[in-house]
């Protein structure tokens, strides 16, 4: 990190234990305003857990997390999402029983709202800003239906709405193209894309290792909890080291 | 088309109109005293009042947030006590006929405090281990109570005045009763609402989505505590004597949550509906199995549970999740062209 452009989502030897077991292992890293970064490595490897770390869903045994330059480390979950930080989640956490417009409607802003706000039904904005954004992921003809009846790509897609509706800096994507089909899959490249344009940041995790070479401009590959490589998407494929875990020495 | 007359009366009742039709019922439920009924009658309407309450504050923490509350009760019972012991021992309260309201919102009080105090460690605990954590809290309030003699009266119990007023009574569990359901259809709507929802059908993933879930669970366990107070200190003033084993019984529990299952969990009009379809089955079908009713009750809830989880507003025209709902939803296909 030189000169004074402050990272927005930054880990300093970041390590979280499972009992004897070591699974994010003093690992630095960075992610700048406006940058699509990747998070690679085999399974096990500590990428889920270290993405529950910098949302705040695990305790954090060591090391320390920054977002916009304030310390998060021991902060609330709730609190780090109000600050700008959206995640969606590898096992896919939806509002089941309902409707896929409610469910967009209670994961708005919350941040700078009285607590009687939330006395009174969602507000007109909050209703449009849902629409808007069923209608970008093209989902909107579902707003009526349980969340539970869509099938497994459309709730990625609306774990993703739901995570864009408080319009966060960045989005931490955990394993979004995982059973989703290839042409929803370039769908959801595009809606990066024009996301990242307007200035998100992105922190992705995949094995979809074309997803991670068309859309990020850094890498970083963790194996057994520690950081093992880091560089653009092409050094990281070239790096023995990354290779060798991935289909063994 | 059944479908669509069922979409068209859950709108319906989310709506104004909804409320519209609740005032509307309240208001024949007024002027019923007018038209010439005994005092019995209108005992038994306050004890139907009462059970649409506590039906209902069951349904906000147990049905609409998902933690199933198996103690409810141990806030009826401090609700009763708080009276017992202010109208019997407090020096402040101006007459016995007027102390008594006075005594109620400190009857409620009292419950949402104590909420507060146990749902923080409580609410914590996920699944049957808050339900056992609650049984266990209502059984170890019924022996503090029985321990604690000079205030409570121990085993003997307490004996408040005998003031009756079945008008009176009548009137004031009909306003509360008002109340109550207006404040979970205002809920159902509101963001508040929607967030506890969202907390009953993923807890964490509302955490990580902003939502302050331990704030608004604690909040739905201190409003539903603070009405089933209420209900329980009118209950000890109306039954004018009480004493650990008939305030803190378990049956009191089971039935809110009976009447709440029946009726639909998380609904607004499941559980008053319930209320009254467990009061006329326990009237007039029960009341001719005396000594097996217990087990008629419990018959009931397994049937329940297997065959209408969702309650009679849960099996609405899409849901096919229960095997009633299964069966109708089959039948209608038949029917439908």
């Amino acid at each position: 990190m030189t000169g004074d452009d402050r990272p927005l989502l930054e880990g300093r030897g970041l390590t979280k234990r499972f009992g004897g077991l070591t699974a994010v292992n003093q690992v630095d890293f960075a992610v700048q305003p406006g940058e699509i970064v990747g998070l690679i490595g085999p399974n096990g490897s500590g990428k889920t857990t270290l993405f529950d770390c910098l949302s705040r869903l695990q305790r954090i045994d060591g090391g320390r997390v920054l977002f916009k330059g304030t310390d998060i480390t021991r902060a609330s979950p709730h609190r780090v999402a109000r600050m700008g930080l959206s995640r969606t989640f590898q096992v896919i956490r939806v509002y089941r029983k309902m409707k896929v417009l409610d469910n967009m409607l209670v994961s708005r802003r919350w941040r700078g709202d009285s607590y009687l706000r939330v006395m009174r039904p969602s507000s007109a904005e909050t209703v449009c800003r849902a629409r808007e954004l069923l209608e970008f992921l093209r989902i909107a003809p579902l707003a009526d239906e349980p969340a539970g009846h869509l099938s497994g790509g459309q709730r990625r897609l609306l774990e993703i709405g739901m995570a864009l509706m408080p319009n966060p800096d960045i989005l931490l994507l955990d394993e979004a193209t995982s059973g989703v089909n290839p042409t929803l899959i370039e769908t959801i490249k595009d809606h990066i894309r024009t996301l990242n344009g307007q200035g998100k940041a992105f922190l992705l995790i995949e094995h979809n290792i074309n997803f991670i070479a068309d859309l990020c401009t850094r890498v970083y590959a963790l194996n057994h909890g520690e950081t093992m490589a880091e560089g653009t998407p092409r050094e990281i494929m070239e790096n023995e080291a990354v290779i060798d875990a991935y289909f063994g020495a | 088309m059944m479908a669509r007359v069922w979409d068209r009366l859950a709108r319906l009742g989310q709506g104004w109109g909804g409320l519209g039709l609740w005032w509307l019922l309240l208001a024949v439920l007024a002027l019923y005293p007018y038209i010439g009924v005994t005092h019995l009658t209108l005992f038994l309407g306050s004890q139907v009042f009462v059970l649409v309450i506590l039906a209902s504050n069951w349904n906000l923490i147990g049905g609409m947030t998902g933690y199933v509350d198996f103690g409810h009760a141990v806030f009826f019972g401090i609700g009763a006590y708080v009276m017992g012991i202010l109208v019997t021992k407090s020096p402040l309260l101006i007459s016995p006929e007027w102390g008594f309201l006075q005594a109620l919102p400190v009857s409620g009080a009292a419950a949402a405090v104590f909420a507060l105090l146990i749902g923080l460690p409580t609410l914590r605990l996920k699944g049957p281990y808050f339900s056992i954590a609650m049984l266990g809290t209502f059984v170890a309030m019924r022996e503090i109570v029985r321990v604690l003699r000079p205030l409570t009266g121990g085993g003997v119990g307490l004996n408040l005045p005998p003031v009756l007023n079945r008008l009176g009574d009548y009137y004031l569990m009909l306003v509360l009763m008002g109340l109550v359901v207006s404040v979970m259809w205002w809920i159902r709507r509101s963001e508040f609402g929607q967030s506890l929802i969202a907390i009953r059908e993923d807890e964490i993933g509302a955490e990580m989505r902003g939502i302050n879930t331990t704030l608004h669970k604690i909040l739905a366990f201190m409003i539903a505590a603070f009405f089933t107070g209420v209900v329980g200190g009118f209950w000890a003033w109306q039954n004018t004597f009480i004493d650990p084993d008939v305030v803190f019984i378990e049956t009191r529990t089971v039935e809110m949550v009976m009447m709440s299952m029946l009726g639909g969990l998380g609904t607004v009009w499941g559980p008053p509906l319930g209320a009254v379809v467990i009061y006329v089955l326990q009237t007039v079908v029960w009341g001719r199995l005396f000594g097996i009713h217990l087990l008629a009750l419990g018959i009931l809830m397994v049937l329940l549970v297997l065959f209408l989880p969702e309650g009679i507003l849960g099996m609405s025209g899409r849901g096919g999740s229960t095997s009633l709902g299964r069966l109708l939803g089959r039948i209608r296909k038949r029917a439908e062209p």
